[in-house]
C-alpha cells in the first residue's frame, strides 16, 4: 500500500504546477519549463489547440446560422444572461470560448458582469489585446495618496521584464516618449486612418497635453525569428481575432506561450481539472500541492510540487484560496490580513463622446484594422497643470474613426427602398469618430467577492458572491470622461458631437484585479514583492488578484511581467533550497 | 384608419405617379424556387416578391437571387422572437389586405407598379412612428439578409477575407463600394 501511494504520488509530481492556461498561466509555463522546470499546467476547461479548435475562424458572413450570427433570445437568456452583457462577445461564432452562466453561477449582491472563458488558452484568445505598460505614477499613487497600500514594487523593478514580456508576445506600437505613458520595445506602428490623422493634428494644437497615438496592441506586423519559429506569422487586418487566429498573428497562450513550454519538453497540461484547494503541509509549513476535480470523471485526485502558481484569473484564484481552508487557515490561504477577495477593481468604461467628420467623404481604407487610437492619461499627472481637484487618478481613451456601413439607419422609418437605397447602402456612410475612457477604480476594501456555500455550481462546488460598486470617486472621473472627450472633438472641428455616458457595472472591463493584493506588509496584504503568499512562499498568485492598484491601462502585460518576474524569483529561489 | 384606407383605394388610380422607390426593373411572380419551412406557400409567394422589392436586381443581384427569402424563412424557424413573427406574418395579411381593398387582387397578383405604391404608403406611415410596424422589420430582414448573402457582400458591397494588410487613407473611388464587414 504505501509502495502504491508512493508510486502514485511520484506519478503526480512536478516540480512545478501552474493553475490556469490564460494570459499568465502561458507565460508561467514558458518561463518556468525554459529554465528547466518539470511543469504540470492545470486546466479546468477543454483543451483548445491553436490552430485546430478554431472551427469559425474562417467563416465568411453568409455562413451563419442565424442573422449575422446572433444567438436567439432564449439561447442567450437560457444559458449566457451575464456573457451576453457586453454586447459583442456572445455570438454564433464565439460562443464556445465564454461559459454557459446556468453552469457556472454567481451571486450579484451588486451587479457584476463577469465574462469568462474556461478552456486552453481562457480568455487569451478573447481579449482586446491592447499592451501598456504601468507608469512610474501609478507605482507609486497609493503611497502618494494614502489608498490602501503601497505597491512592494516599482516602475523600474518591473520594467525589463516588460520588455521580455512585449518581445516574446510581440507588440506593435509607436513610441511617444511620455514619462507617465512609458515606451516599450515595440514592431511598426498601424497606421491611423485619414480622419485620425487631422483629429490627431486639430486636437493636439489645441490641447497639446493629450497625445494621441495607435493603440499599443499585441499584434505582429514584423515578426521576429522567434516567433515565427513558434508558427506565427503577421496581422492579416480581418479583425475576426475573438475567433482565434489561424495566423497566430495575435498573442495567446495557445499560439505562443503554450507552444514554447510544449517545445522545451517540459511540458504537461492536464484539461478538465478543476483546482478545489491548495493543499497545506503543516510539517514542512508549505503548500505540497494542490487537489482537483476532474471535470469528466468528476473524481478528486491530488498533484504535488516544489512551487505553486496561481494563474486562474483574479476572481478563480481567489476562489481557490479561499476555499483552501486547514487548521493553519481558518479563514482562507494566506488570508491573515483579511485582504483575499477585497479590492476588487476593474477599468471603468463607457462614458466618452462621438462626433461625425465634415470632410473626407472621398476618402475610405482597406483592410481591417483590430486596433484603435489610444489617448494616454492626462489628468493628475503630479503637476499643477493636471490636478484634478475633483476625482484622484486618471483615465486613457480608447476610440478611433470609421465610415458608416449598411448597418446605418437600421430599424428606422420612411428611409425608402428599392434600387436607390440599395444604391445608397452600398457605399459607405459618414466618418465617426468615438472616444470611450478607461478609467482607474480606486481599491476599497469592501469591494469584495466572498465564497458562498449554499449557492453551487454544476459540480457542486461553492460559488462567488460578489459585492463591488462605484464610488464617488469613479463617478466624478465620468463626467470628465464625457466632457474632456467632447471638447477634443470640437475643437478638431467634428460636427454633431455628443457626450454619452451609456453607464457601467463593475466587471464589464473585464480587467477584474486585486483580490490578493501585493504589499510590504504581510498584515495588511496577501502578497510580497515577488507575488509569493507571504504566509506561504511556495505559492505564487500572479494574475490580476495581485494588483495593488488598477492604472488606467490595459492590465494584461503588467500581469505577464510580474508572472515572468515571479517564475525567474521562483527558479532561484528553488535552487537555494528556500522553497 | 379611414385616411389609410382612403390612400390606398386613391393608388388605384395614381399608380406609378408617387413611386419613390421604384426604379422600374420587374419583381415578377414567379413559381417559388425553394420550400418555405416556416411560412405557408402563400406568406412565401408574398416574402419572395416583397424581399425583390426593397432590394431590387440593379447591376448587381437583388434580394431573390441572393436567397433572402430563403434567410427570412430560416429566421423565422429558427431565430425570431414571437413577436417578430407576429409582426411578419401580420405584415403579409395586410399586404393582400391592401391590396384587395386598393385592386380587387392579392399582393402578389398585382402589377409591380401597385406593388410599389402599396409599399410606399407603409414608408410614409413609417416616417411617422415606427412603433408596431412591420415594415421596418421586414426591411430590416431583408436588408440584413441581402448585405450578409454571398452576392450581397461580395458584389453590391466589397468583401476580402484576407485583406494582408491595413491602408488608413484610400480614395474611395479606388475601393468604389462600401466594405461588407468592419
Amino acid at each position: 500500500m504505501a509502495n502504491l501511494n508512493g508510486r502514485a504520488r511520484r506519478k503526480n509530481t512536478y516540480d512545478a504546477i501552474v493553475v490556469g492556461s490564460g494570459i499568465t498561466g502561458g507565460i508561467a509555463a514558458k518561463e518556468l519549463t525554459e529554465k528547466g522546470l518539470k511543469v504540470l499546467v492545470l486546466e479546468r476547461g477543454p483543451m483548445v489547440r491553436h490552430l485546430e479548435d478554431y472551427p469559425t475562424a474562417m467563416l465568411d458572413p453568409w455562413q451563419s446560422k442565424y442573422p449575422q450570427g446572433k444567438l436567439p433570445e432564449a439561447e442567450l437568456n437560457a444559458h449566457y444572461k451575464v456573457q451576453r452583457r457586453t454586447g459583442y462577445t456572445m455570438t454564433e461564432q464565439t460562443q464556445h470560448f465564454f461559459v454557459r452562466d446556468d453552469e457556472h453561477p454567481y451571486t450579484e449582491e451588486n451587479r457584476f458582469d463577469w465574462i469568462r472563458g474556461y478552456h486552453v488558452g481562457g480568455r487569451s484568445l478573447t481579449w482586446g489585446r491592447q499592451s501598456y505598460r504601468h507608469s512610474p505614477i501609478d507605482f507609486e499613487a497609493n503611497a502618494r495618496e494614502g489608498i490602501a497600500v503601497d505597491w512592494p514594487i516599482r516602475y523600474e523593478d518591473l520594467a525589463p521584464w516588460y520588455e521580455h514580456v512585449e518581445r516574446f508576445i510581440g507588440v506593435s506600437g509607436q513610441a511617444e516618449g511620455l514619462p507617465h505613458f512609458p515606451d516599450g520595445h515595440y514592431q511598426p506602428p498601424m497606421e491611423l486612418n485619414c480622419v485620425e490623422k487631422a483629429f490627431k493634428a486639430r486636437s493636439e494644437a489645441r490641447f497639446p497635453e493629450r497625445r494621441v497615438t495607435i493603440g499599443r496592441t499585441a499584434h505582429l506586423t514584423d515578426p521576429t525569428e522567434e516567433q515565427l519559429a513558434l508558427g506565427r506569422t503577421k496581422c492579416q487586418y480581418r479583425n475576426l481575432c475573438i475567433r482565434g487566429c489561424p495566423f497566430g498573428a495575435y498573442y495567446s497562450s495557445n499560439s505562443g506561450g503554450l507552444i514554447a513550454a510544449e517545445r522545451t519538453g517540459n511540458l504537461v497540461i492536464r484539461p478538465n481539472s478543476i483546482v478545489t484547494e491548495l493543499i497545506y503541509d503543516e510539517r514542512a509549513g508549505r503548500a505540497s500541492g494542490v487537489r482537483i476535480l476532474d471535470a469528466e470523471t468528476r473524481k478528486d485526485e491530488e498533484f504535488h510540487a516544489d512551487v505553486i502558481f496561481l494563474c486562474a484569473s483574479a476572481l478563480n484564484s481567489a476562489w481557490i484560496m479561499m476555499n483552501s481552508t486547514s487548521s493553519r487557515f481558518p479563514n482562507g490561504f494566506g488570508n491573515a490580513s483579511d485582504q483575499l477577495g477585497r479590492n476588487v477593481m476593474d477599468h471603468h468604461l463607457g462614458a466618452g463622446a462621438t462626433g461625425q467628420a465634415p470632410e473626407f467623404a472621398d476618402m475610405y481604407f482597406s483592410g481591417r484594422r483590430p486596433n484603435g487610437i489610444y489617448v494616454p492619461r492626462f489628468r493628475n499627472l503630479g503637476d499643477a497643470a493636471s490636478k484634478r481637484s475633483d476625482y484622484l487618478r486618471g483615465f486613457g481613451y480608447q476610440g478611433g474613426a470609421g465610415r458608416a456601413t449598411w448597418e446605418r439607419d437600421r430599424g428606422q422609418g420612411g428611409r425608402g427602398f428599392g434600387a436607390a437605397r440599395k444604391a445608397a447602402l452600398s457605399q459607405p456612410g459618414p466618418w465617426t469618430m468615438g472616444l470611450s475612457g478607461f478609467g482607474e477604480m480606486l481599491p476599497y476594501a469592501d469591494n469584495r467577492v466572498t465564497l458562498n456555500r449554499d449557492v453551487e455550481d454544476k459540480f457542486g462546488l461553492p460559488t462567488l458572491t460578489m459585492n463591488v460598486t462605484m464610488r464617488d470617486n469613479e463617478m466624478a472621473m465620468r463626467r470628465d470622461m464625457q466632457a474632456a472627450a467632447a471638447e477634443m472633438l470640437e475643437a478638431a472641428g467634428f460636427q454633431n458631437v455628443r457626450a454619452h455616458d451609456n453607464g457601467f457595472a463593475p466587471g464589464l472591463g473585464i480587467h477584474e484585479m486585486g483580490t490578493a493584493r501585493m504589499g510590504r506588509d504581510p498584515k495588511t496584504s496577501v502578497l510580497n514583492a515577488h507575488n509569493q503568499v507571504h504566509e506561504c512562499k511556495n505559492v505564487y498568485v500572479t494574475d490580476g488578484a495581485a494588483m495593488a492598484s488598477a492604472s488606467c491601462v490595459n492590465p494584461s502585460l503588467t500581469y505577464m511581467a510580474l508572472t515572468a518576474r515571479a517564475a525567474d524569483h521562483a527558479v532561484r529561489a528553488r535552487k537555494r533550497g528556500e522553497l | 384608419m379611414l385616411n389609410r384606407r382612403d390612400a390606398l383605394r386613391g393608388l388605384a388610380l395614381t399608380v406609378g405617379a408617387a413611386a419613390t422607390g421604384w426604379a422600374g426593373t420587374a419583381a415578377a411572380t414567379t413559381a417559388l424556387s425553394w420550400t418555405p419551412t416556416a411560412l405557408t406557400p402563400e406568406q412565401a409567394q408574398i416574402l419572395d416578391v416583397v424581399a425583390e422589392l426593397i432590394i431590387p436586381a440593379t447591376d448587381t443581384p437583388g434580394a431573390r437571387a441572393a436567397g433572402v427569402p430563403q434567410f427570412i424563412d430560416r429566421a423565422i424557424a429558427n431565430y425570431c422572437e414571437k413577436w417578430q413573427v407576429d409582426q411578419l406574418v401580420g405584415g403579409f395579411a395586410r399586404m393582400d389586405a391592401d391590396a384587395k381593398a386598393a385592386h380587387g387582387k392579392l399582393f402578389v397578383a398585382l402589377a409591380p407598379e401597385q406593388q410599389v405604391a402599396i409599399l410606399n404608403v407603409y414608408d410614409r406611415e413609417t416616417a411617422v412612428s415606427t412603433s408596431g410596424h412591420f415594415f421596418p422589420l421586414l426591411e430590416d430582414f431583408v436588408t440584413v439578409g441581402y448585405f450578409t448573402s454571398e452576392p450581397g457582400a461580395t458584389l453590391a458591397l466589397k468583401y476580402d477575407p484576407v485583406p494582408g494588410a491595413y491602408n488608413g487613407c484610400v480614395p474611395l473611388a479606388e475601393i468604389g463600394r462600401g466594405w461588407a464587414t468592419r
